[in-house]
């Protein structure tokens, strides 16, 4: 795993006076439960896809298996830009960093691609107008929650009311078609037989991956949300890295945009409705990460586990409503425990 | 900020109570008389009644249960919920043939639940409020698809219906909606718990200095829990208004009133010296939005632009009241 190396010091809040408070025997025994729970996400990943092995033949088929990376694309890629939101913008939800406006985003930035090639332009346009929506989207979050001083959650929610509304204004609330060679591209197979949209997404996660967990890039932007006090004390202009996470946020958005255009052949209604299964993806992701923080590894691989969820139920012709009631129970078991364990530390 | 980051050095909370204070009331009358100018029919008699019944009771409830939340330092994700699973209890017994006061009763049951979930999840294990309620919200949607077989509506059909099932609804007392009164109430009574009572000076004690509120030996678990059933318990009677209205429960149909609860009690922490939570500033908000909603309608403008122009103008409203307060 690529993990948080880039950022490894030696007292963090996230356990503070471990070494130095903490008898060594409950020491032991928190680790021990940390290694558990850590563990224990991975454990319950692999049980998942042990079950749906054992239950459906053609869940292991590389076609499937393919199809889940594909259909977990749109949601993977809004939930790695969330990450990053948080990532900058620390962790508490709601003075902290999150993006409410990503889905509506996406939306906005699907319409606007499928809109401008069914208006006859190439795809290079489309593809460009549709990144700049995502990218203004982000900058007018960055403004407000940077020069306005707006809460992010507050901000966000407003421009997710905006950008819906835009959206609904430009496709009258109906769906707009699009086939184009690019989208033919992303939603047909790439070598191995898997589609392009799902090396779309391992290959946006990994860049972002890289550029977050192991540049000296990522290592402030952690810092600063993490530790905002010590960043401005050590020179980082916090505020220009808070604002860039929102700007990558809305690139991602627009990103999304593109994939979920390749993936539904156009633009269609209710993205709105993708915001909160992101944001739990985007929540559920410290679990799958070494030290229990957001991180874009993790981030992946919660989107993917949550791919498999509805991949499998969908096979084993289970209700996908179930997915929904599964996710709530996982985030309140994961949080649960991390809380207890943090309890105990502290 | 105070609301949100408790944090704050003094200095900046000194300056929270400069200019950013009249925003809101200076957004709605501008509002008001925008619309009076631009929207023919705004002003009658009739459309503010319209706009007081349809657009400004349900929200104002709910807005005034999130208001609780938001005071207490959390947030309830789960509020819709609360208002779906009052709705679901209120209809399946009235359906199943149970006298509308018990079937009332269940429905404020319904929503309790909800509130005492999330109390057990915050003041029992202490997860953090919008995690948990997050939880409830993902939880009470596949609850309520497998109550209704994946999803389907619930009518109550005209005949087989009680005449008092509608007066919560439709009924009026004195020429008064009832609607009305009963959110009338609830804002009476909900300001008087929130800023007189010494439950709502302990909720609010724990929104900005929970610490404090601990070291002063008050029991902070059993308000924080108070304050969620509370909050569930007040959402729960816009489920009973709401069910009463339309005589049908649509599954999940609750959260649409989430993003305007929370932006409408926000807005109207802006009206507070110390950007506090208020019943008073969350009644005002709730009151623009329903301006500018019936407003746009009125204007006839394209029902898409409505939302694109509701989303500039609490834009606006939140840009001027923080930038002010951070200059």
């Amino acid at each position: 795993m690529l993990a948080e190396t880039a950022f490894v010091t030696p007292a963090t809040p996230y356990h503070p006076g471990e070494e130095a408070a903490v008898p060594a025997r409950s020491q032991i025994g928190l680790h021990a439960a940390k290694l558990g729970l850590q563990g224990g996400a991975f454990a319950v990943f692999a049980l998942v896809l042990l079950i749906f092995a054992l239950s459906s033949p053609i869940f292991l088929s590389p076609f499937n298996l393919g199809n889940i990376l594909a259909q977990s694309a749109i949601s993977g890629v809004l939930a790695i830009g969330l990450t990053v939101v948080i990532i900058a913008g620390g962790g508490n939800v709601v003075t902290g960093g999150i993006d409410l406006s990503l889905a509506a985003n996406m939306g906005l930035s699907a319409a606007v691609y499928a809109s401008l090639s069914q208006a006859g332009q190439p795809d290079a346009v489309a593809a460009g107008a549709a990144l700049a929506t995502g990218l203004v989207i982000g900058a007018v979050n960055a403004v407000a929650v940077t020069r306005f001083a707006i809460v992010p959650l507050l901000a966000t929610l407003a421009v997710m009311n905006i950008v819906g509304g835009l959206e609904l204004v430009l496709t009258q609330n109906t769906v707009i078609p699009a086939v184009t060679p690019l989208l033919e591209t992303l939603s047909g197979a790439g070598p191995l037989g898997v589609p392009v949209l799902a090396y779309g997404l391992i290959g946006f996660a990994l860049v972002t991956a890289l550029a977050v967990q192991a540049t000296p890039l990522g290592l402030r932007i952690q810092a600063v949300g993490s530790f905002p006090e010590a960043a401005r004390a050590s020179g980082l202009a916090v505020n220009r890295f808070v604002a860039g996470s929102f700007l990558f946020s809305g690139l991602s958005g627009g990103l999304a945009g593109i994939f979920s255009a390749a993936y539904l052949s156009g633009s269609t209604t209710g993205a709105g409705e993708l915001l909160l299964p992101v944001v739990v993806t985007a929540l559920l992701g410290p679990v799958f990460s070494r030290r229990l923080v957001p991180s874009i590894t993790g981030t992946l691989l919660s989107a993917l586990f949550v791919g498999v969820l509805i991949n499998g139920f969908q096979l084993l012709n289970l209700s996908s409503t179930l997915v929904s009631g599964i996710q709530g129970l996982l985030i309140l078991l994961v949080v649960s425990a991390t809380t207890l364990l943090k309890r105990k530390e502290g | 900020m105070t609301a949100l980051s408790p944090s704050l050095a003094p200095q900046t909370r000194r300056r929270l109570a400069l200019g950013s204070r009249h925003a809101l009331p200076v957004a709605l009358v501008a509002v008001f008389l925008l619309f009076s100018a631009l929207a023919p029919g705004f002003l009658s008699l009739a459309n503010l009644e319209s706009v007081l019944v349809n657009n400004f009771t349900l929200l104002s409830i709910v807005a005034i249960a999130m208001t609780f939340a938001i005071a207490a330092g959390g947030i309830d994700l789960s509020i819709g919920t609360a208002v779906d699973f009052a709705s679901f209890s209120f209809v399946t017994l009235v359906l199943s043939g149970q006298p509308v006061p018990l079937a009332l009763a269940a429905g404020l049951g319904g929503g309790a639940l909800v509130g005492l979930f999330n109390a057990v999840l915050i003041a029992g294990i202490g997860i953090s409020p919008f995690l948990a309620t997050l939880g409830t919200l993902f939880i009470g949607r596949s609850v309520q698809q497998l109550l209704t077989n994946g999803g389907n509506p619930v009518y109550l059909p005209p005949a087989g219906v009680p005449e008092s099932f509608r007066f919560l609804g439709r009924g009026t007392v004195a020429g008064l909606p009832v609607p009305l009164l009963v959110a009338g109430a609830i804002i009476l009574i909900a300001g008087l718990i929130l800023s007189r009572s010494r439950f709502g000076r302990v909720v609010s004690a724990t929104g900005t200095e929970a610490e404090v509120v601990r070291y002063s030996g008050l029991t902070l678990k059993a308000h924080l829990a108070g304050t969620y059933v509370l909050v569930a318990l007040i959402a729960a009677v816009a489920g009973l208004v709401l069910t009463s209205t339309v005589t049908v429960y649509i599954p999940s149909s609750g959260n649409a009133f989430l993003l305007n609860a929370i932006g409408a009690a926000f807005i109207g922490t802006t009206l507070h010296p110390h950007g506090r939570p208020n019943i008073a500033g969350t009644v005002l908000g709730v009151l623009l939005l329903s301006l500018v909603a019936n407003g746009l309608l009125m204007s006839g403008l394209n029902f898409y632009w409505q939302q694109v122009g509701t989303g500039l103008l609490i834009f606006t409203v939140l840009a001027l009241s923080f930038a002010s307060r951070k200059a």
